[in-house]
């Protein structure tokens, strides 16, 4: 995945309504009716949300039934979302030893 | 969360902002905390030029294979006890990471680590883990952009 890609992807995931959506195809594949429902949105509006999502490859629409049900692609969303935890992994881990060290530090002046 | 991506890490520490800010700025200090469990930093791995345009580096050596990764960054602004950034241009594409300290009423210190420009960053780390697929880790990740740890 190319820097730009994950640009894409980045955006296309900072939408709470695009997150519904993926959150609703991560429980099964649904046409844009079904997707639209939930949102008192029009079907339009929401074929836009899915535009942005098929760009960044979040979602795959299948081409040969005529309902073109949506599904999701989760392939880049793991990349990223791998990355992401591993992130604030080491950024909770450096706070939690920034936190003993400044035990130690205290305990040793009150010492 | 912008179009460039951003992450947000808070924190409170039990610590004045000018003990925290001088953790966060002091080799001798970053040497005890930087590495995450399973790596050391190196005092003599560590550069800090507290200064705008001054240098800020640490190696991380792997504890178990004696790997290292050593982030070089820029120091943009340097205001303390209230506010540190830095730009990571080389490694990293340009992220760019700002920690600021805000002193609450009880004595306590809220640390709050705001990084732009992350897929950047990302592209050499997607590379080297190459791409797994399981939906348990899209739901970690919507749990993630739940929390707020991209806003």
């Amino acid at each position: 995945m190319t820097t730009d890609e994950l640009s894409l992807v980045f955006a296309a995931l900072a939408d709470p309504t695009r997150r519904a959506i993926l959150e609703r195809l991560a429980r099964g594949d649904a046409t844009v009716n079904q997707l639209a429902e939930p949102f008192a949105m029009s079907q339009q509006a929401v074929s836009k949300h899915i535009k942005v999502l098929e760009k960044a490859r979040l979602v795959q629409r299948t081409r040969s039934a005529q309902s073109r049900p949506c599904a999701l692609d989760a392939v880049r969303l793991d990349a990223a979302a791998g990355w992401i935890a591993e992130h604030r992994r080491v950024w909770a881990d450096r706070y939690d030893r920034l936190d003993e060290h400044i035990a130690q530090l205290r305990g040793r002046d009150s010492g | 969360m912008t179009d460039t991506g951003e992450l947000t890490y808070r924190r409170v520490h039990d610590a004045p902002p000018e003990l925290l800010f001088d953790c966060m700025t002091t080799p001798a200090h970053l040497t005890r905390f930087w590495g995450p469990t399973g790596t050391t930093t190196p005092l003599d791995g560590i550069v800090v030029d507290l200064r705008p345009g001054g240098a800020f580096e640490t190696t991380m050596v792997n504890d178990s294979d004696g790997s290292t990764y050593t982030m070089r960054a820029v120091y943009v602004e340097v205001e303390r006890p209230h506010r540190l950034v830095w730009v990571e241009a080389e490694s990293h594409g340009g992220m760019r990471t700002t920690v600021t300290f805000t002193a609450l009423r009880d004595g306590r210190t809220e640390v709050v680590t705001h990084q732009t420009n992350v897929p950047a960053a990302f592209r050499s780390a997607a590379a080297r883990a190459g791409f797994q697929t399981s939906l348990d880790r899209f739901a970690a990740y919507l749990k993630i952009l739940d929390e707020g740890g991209t806003t």
